[in-house]
């Protein structure tokens, strides 16, 4: 943002300082343990008067000179060079925080050239011991040079007491400085044994060699244990957010670990080998076998060191991406855009949310992200996102759910564009309004007015009401049937019998209630088996309810066909005489419309509006292995069908499952709300639930959505999931915290969120009906009902004989409620029996057949 | 837009600006000698192939052995002043150098391979033979597209109005090549380097430092020719550079500044001095003379630096939290690494004679 970002595309994400690190730092470590391995050797030859080994080491001697010197010393300016041009800002903050150590570095640096000079060139001629004397000198400042870039390099990753104070020795003398000074020095005298196999080998004289192969094991394996014991020291020495990162939580590091954890005993068991007496040719492919193994495990030692800091380049100070992270409060305040030097644009717009995303990845991404690169490469990771909407979440989660990476800096405009950037030029997504529009949910269908006939009622002639309803105003569940299932379709129907009268009775005896879903043609032919088709719902006496539990509706027809309202005709019969007392339909609605792949990817299941796609299931699997380290998709390949609640239960105070993890409601709406923070009104809701207004389903179909959105009862995403959260963390399960420790509410604060259960409690209705009066407020959030008996589905009037469902209808779906599948489909009892759209008994004589002045069921229910 | 708006934020600096300032001018006058060495020694050693005398021959044979220490050392040189460039003009020099990335950044692979020419070109000469010019030319050229791209950084981290070509390409591939001062800068620094070379040929000749069988009064006439030929020619280029600079800073030495003005003279008094000593052949009170000529040119270089980022920053600036005990450590670490270093040139030098392989 300081500094303008050279554009790299395909060898950007840090590929460059990679390659030119790892091959310097290979040769560097070599530099500096060679030079006691020089002197050790050159002592030996003399000690042994072993003329042909004083020839191998100075012809050794040139060898490493050419090595270390040339390739060494100008690869190591050269980490300067690129460090310099693709972190600039971080190394201006090396260079002026630690100029006197880069200073006194240049004199080691300085002394290391001179004294190797010397050292090679006054080979044979300086007396002995002077002529080791300046080795060993060599050997010093080499391992200074070390011993300064160390605190430097372990500064980066651990700085210690320097973000306190700012002092030069407590940044250099950092937690990790001594442990990797130990570690490092170990590894430099074991690469002077590796690097010793490879001029050894071509040595001629076959005892000569095998005395020098069996002496660079030697230099392998003895400081083999330095270097274990101080790579296991460096571990524990740590900081726990480092540590974490390396070992839990940067996904791609894995491999890097592994790699390393294999290849560091490779190394010993390779230098081993290279004592056996083998032919010269094997010896000599053997040897450059060896340095290659060196390479590989130092090669991802140093990968996963740097990949400690993560999202860091300099720990807590500097973001990868240049940021100082005391400046990303007020860029996101005030936009990135605005804030940085360097930008083409002030601010994004409609007209260039393509051009200016291009250029938040290049100040943003491209620090760590190559296009078509070899290094993180950006293409593969943001693939699955064919829309808008759900790169832009996946940014919002930056930073907090995927800690390895540093937040988006930004404005909200400029983050969209960032991913319109993303999914447009990257993904090449076709440019239609579903997949680019902001306010994207799910995906706009078409209303449809499908015919439903409405049973006969006969005011003056029936003797009884029946009243049937679905408990569940929507039924959400999911169709990834092959692998998992986070809700089994289990429909239910509630229904009451009213026997008509000057005080009407409740009927629950002599009669049987016989549930048939609708085959009508254009209502729905639910792809129900034959069994479950029909059938005689039980009686729950206490209330007078009659109930049928687990149909399992889906919302598609035989044909195919998407619809989410299933019809159901239920009839009342006289168990004596088997007459038909009464009969009415319903609808028991049931959705698929869950909104996943709008993040992972795979589309829609079913007639591009709905369900739950393959691809779409197998990512949900592939993202809660990598955050959680679960083996879900081994498992789901290998035929096991999961169930989300099989490890987190239905509500809070189920322990028949994990008991340490959060509950179903509170786990996947407190991860998901970290990606969905500070949406306009129901945004959020809409993108994963069957709640989009002009959706595939629409749920939300009373006539409290004319003027009211999910969040009046639910409270905004993040309070939502926060109400759900705190419940667990009354409980004590340690998950509840991570989730939500970067979320905010729009109420008073965190703090005055009242927890709930799922399922059990929810808003109360008398929050706004303030005793069933009309209501006079739109908040409904945050007072939820206690006991669960409370609970709109399960309540009853004031005089405890009708439930409120069956006048009022389904949670979601109150009369008058607007169906997008016709418009009388949820109002079908009221037509039948009111012949209006209204709540029942806003005609008494429905079932009293004599008009009342008195508000028996509830104050306010005589309103006409 | 206004350029200034796109130099960065400067970093805190741990002590007194005129610290740095002092360390930056001291190592940049070092390494430019060291690079005026390796870098004229490969012209003259190209021009000298070209010539075919046996004397110019062994002049080639007598460079081949000095030419890696001098590049090792002329990058070593190097290192210290661009540390204390980046501490006192980071937010210019690393924008500078991100404009033009790429060409910046293979200057490290072309040092590479230049300085294993160079070493192929001295472990290999004899067996090289003729064909060696091509070795020599290989490495002669790196270097020249090396300066080429430190005069492109050089002069443009001093502009920051030409910075806003970033716009129309981030690529790293940019150049500065619409400056009218590159060109004669590039140029003055090129053909003083092949006279700060002569020099040193002449002083490896005078002090008996060959290891080649080159006569040391050809060497010293020889290198002493192409320090006066050069340095004639600097009046020339020297001139031309003056005039390329932007007016206002031109004046700085045509009596805008009585400092500026008063180094010219004493500039162009000394140049003539030279000259007149070159051309006798008097080299020591010539090499005195040049190493403070040389002095007063990284002053005046100071001065022009200094002109050109007037309008945006000046030292004083910066701003500074001391901490004193790294620099102490430094200068102790300096003291005791110049006392290692003595004692080491004491040893090799007391062994007697160098080997060559």
């Amino acid at each position: 943002m300081n500094y303008p970002v050279w554009e790299l595309t395909t060898y950007g994400g840090g590929f460059l300082i990679a390659l030119i690190a790892i091959v310097h730092v290979f040769v560097a470590h070599f530099a500096v343990g060679g030079g006691l391995f020089l002197v050790a050797m050159e002592n030996k030859a003399y000690q042994e008067e072993d003329k042909g080994l004083l020839d191998y080491v100075k012809k050794h001697s040139k060898f490493f000179l050419l090595l270390t010197m040339v390739f060494g010393g100008m690869t190591g300016v050269g980490i300067w060079w690129i460090i310099s041009l693709v972190s600039p800002g971080a190394t201006s903050a090396l260079i002026h925080i630690f100029v006197f150590g880069w200073a006194a570095e240049w004199v080691f640096f300085l002394a290391e050239i001179i004294a190797l000079f010397i050292y090679f060139y006054t080979f044979g001629k300086m007396d002995r011991q002077n002529h080791m004397r300046v080795g060993m000198i060599y050997f010093f400042c080499a391992w200074m040079s070390l011993f300064l870039i160390n605190g430097i390099i372990g500064f980066m990753l651990t700085p210690g007491g320097w973000s306190d104070n700012q002092n030069f020795w407590s940044g250099f003398f950092n937690p990790s400085f001594w442990p990797s000074l130990v570690f490092r020095t170990g590894l430099a005298l074991t690469m002077c044994g590796v690097f010793g196999f490879v001029t050894g080998a071509y040595i001629k004289d076959a005892a000569l060699r095998q005395k020098i192969m069996r002496t660079c094991a030697g230099w392998v394996v003895l400081p083999f244990i330095l270097m274990a014991a101080g790579g296991w020291w460096y571990l524990k020495a740590l900081p726990e957010p480092q540590r974490t990162m390396i070992m839990e939580k940067s996904p791609e590091l894995t491999a890097y670990l592994s790699t390393m954890f294999w290849f560091m005993p490779l190394l010993f068991v390779a230098a081993l080998v290279m004592t056996i007496r083998l032919p010269n040719n094997l010896q000599k492919v053997f040897a450059f076998g060896v340095v290659a193994i060196a390479f590989v495990y130092f090669g991802a030692f140093e990968f996963v060191r740097e990949g400690g800091r993560r999202p860091f380049v300099l720990y807590n100070y500097m973001y990868s991406n240049q940021i100082p992270v005391s400046a990303a409060p007020d860029i996101m305040q005030a936009g990135f855009l605005k804030s940085g030097r360097w930008t083409n644009f002030d601010s994004a717009t409609d007209e260039n949310l393509k051009d200016v995303g291009h250029e938040l990845f290049k100040f943003q991404c491209s620090s760590c992200h190559a296009i078509d690169g070899p290094l993180n490469d950006i293409r593969p990771l943001v693939k699955k996102y064919d829309n808008v909407f759900g790169m832009d979440s996946k940014l919002n989660g930056l930073g907090t759910m995927s800690p390895y990476m540093p937040p988006f800096i930004g404005s909200r405009s400029e983050r969209w564009a960032l991913a319109t950037y993303l999914v447009g030029e990257i993904n090449q997504q076709p440019e239609t309004e579903g997949l680019y529009n902001l306010d994207m949910g799910n995906t706009a269908v078409a209303t449809v007015e499908l015919p439903v006939e409405i049973p006969a009622f006969d005011k003056n002639r029936d003797e009884y009401v029946l009243l049937a309803w679905s408990p569940l105003g929507m039924r959400e569940l999911s169709d990834a049937d092959k692998y998992w299932h986070i809700q089994r379709p289990d429909s239910a129907i509630h229904a009451q019998l009213v026997r008509r009268g000057d005080s009407p009775q409740r009927v629950i005896d002599g009669v049987e209630i016989r549930y048939q879903i609708d085959n009508a043609p254009g209502s729905s032919a639910s792809q129900l088996l034959a069994t479950d088709k029909s059938g005689v719902m039980a009686a729950d006496v206490d209330r007078y309810l009659f109930y049928a539990d687990g149909i399992p509706v889906v919302p598609y027809t035989d044909t195919g066909e998407v619809n989410p309202y299933p019809l159901f005709t239920v009839t009342a019969i006289d168990t004596e005489s088997g007459d038909v007392l009464a009969t009415t339909r319903t609808t028991v609605p049931v959705s698929t419309e869950m909104g996943c792949k709008n993040c992972h990817g795979g589309g829609w299941k079913v007639d591009a509006k709905t369900g739950i796609s393959d691809a779409t299931a197998m990512d949900v699997l592939a993202v809660h292995d990598r955050i959680s380290g679960t083996d879900l998709v081994q498992r789901a390949e290998h035929g096991e069908i999961l169930d989300c609640d099989s490890c987190h239960s239905r509500t809070s105070d189920d322990h028949s499952t994990s008991p340490s993890l959060l509950n179903l409601s509170a786990a996947i709406h407190g991860w998901h709300a970290n990606f969905l923070t500070e949406r306009d009104g129901a945004q959020a809701c809409i993108s994963c639930h069957a709640a989009r207004p002009d959706g595939a389903t629409h749920f939300h179909r009373e006539h409290h959505a004319a003027f009211m959105d999910c969040t009046h009862c639910h409270g905004t995403m993040e309070e939502h999931a926060l109400s759900l959260l705190k419940q667990e963390q009354q409980a004590g399960k340690a998950g509840a915290e991570v989730l939500m420790a970067n979320l905010r509410s729009n109420v008073d604060g965190v703090d005055t969120i009242n927890p709930r259960q799922p399922w059990s409690q929810q808003p109360d209705c008398l929050n706004c009906h303030d005793f069933f009066d009309v209501g006079m407020s739109m908040d409904a959030f945050n007072n939820w009902n206690d006991p669960e008996e409370e609970l709109f589905r399960n309540r009853q009037d004031l005089m405890g004989v009708m439930m409120c469902q069956a006048c009022h209808g389904s949670t979601h779906a109150l009369y008058p409620a607007d169906n997008k599948y016709g418009s009388t489909r949820d109002n079908l009892q009221p037509r039948q029996y009111q012949g209006n759209d209204r709540p029942i008994g806003n005609d008494c004589t429905v079932c009293h057949t004599v008009a009342k002045e008195f508000e028996g069921h509830h104050p306010n229910s005589l309103r006409q | 837009m206004d350029p200034a708006v796109l130099v960065p934020a400067a970093d805190v600096i741990p002590a007194s600006w005129g610290w740095f300032y002092v360390l930056l001018l001291a190592t940049f006058l070092l390494h430019l000698l060291l690079m005026n060495a390796m870098l004229g020694g490969g012209i003259i050693t190209l021009i000298s192939l070209f010539r075919k005398t046996e004397q110019d021959r062994l002049l080639c044979r007598e460079f081949s052995y000095k030419w890696p220490y001098t590049i090792a050392f002329a990058v070593n040189f190097g290192v210290a002043p661009l540390l204390f460039l980046q501490v006192l003009y980071g937010q210019f020099i690393y924008t500078s150098s991100v404009l033009i990335a790429a060409w910046w950044l293979s200057i490290i692979a072309m040092l590479i391979l230049a300085y294993y020419a160079a070493y192929l070109y001295d472990f290999k000469f004899d067996r090289l033979g003729e064909p060696g010019v091509f070795v020599a030319l290989f490495a002669v050229a790196l270097m020249l597209l090396i300066a080429f791209m430190f005069t492109n950084n050089m002069t443009l981290m001093l502009q920051p109005e030409r910075w806003l070509a970033y716009f129309g390409n981030s690529n790293g591939t940019l150049l500065n090549l619409t400056d009218p001062s590159v060109i004669p800068r590039y140029l003055h620094f090129i053909i003083g380097a092949v006279a700060v070379a002569g020099l040193y040929l002449a002083l490896i000749g005078h002090f008996g430092w060959r290891k080649s069988r080159v006569d040391p009064a050809a060497l010293i006439s020889k290198g002493m020719r192409y320090f006066t030929l050069a340095t004639a020619l600097q009046l020339i280029v020297g001139t031309w550079f003056l005039i390329a600079l932007p007016r206002e800073i031109m004046m700085i030495f045509m009596g805008g500044s009585v400092l500026g003005t008063g180094l010219l003279v004493i500039g162009l008094l000394l140049t003539l001095a030279v000259l007149h000593f070159g051309y006798r052949q008097r080299l020591i009170v010539t090499c005195s003379l040049t190493l403070v000529l040389m002095i007063i040119m990284v002053l005046m270089r100071d001065l022009v630096r200094t002109a050109y980022l007037q309008p945006y920053f000046s030292l004083g600036d910066l701003e500074v939290a001391t901490q004193y005990s790294p620099l102490i450590f430094f200068l102790v670490v300096l003291v005791g690494g110049l006392a290692l270093i003595a004692y080491m040139i004491k040893l090799a030098l007391n062994c007697g004679k160098e080997v060559t392989k």
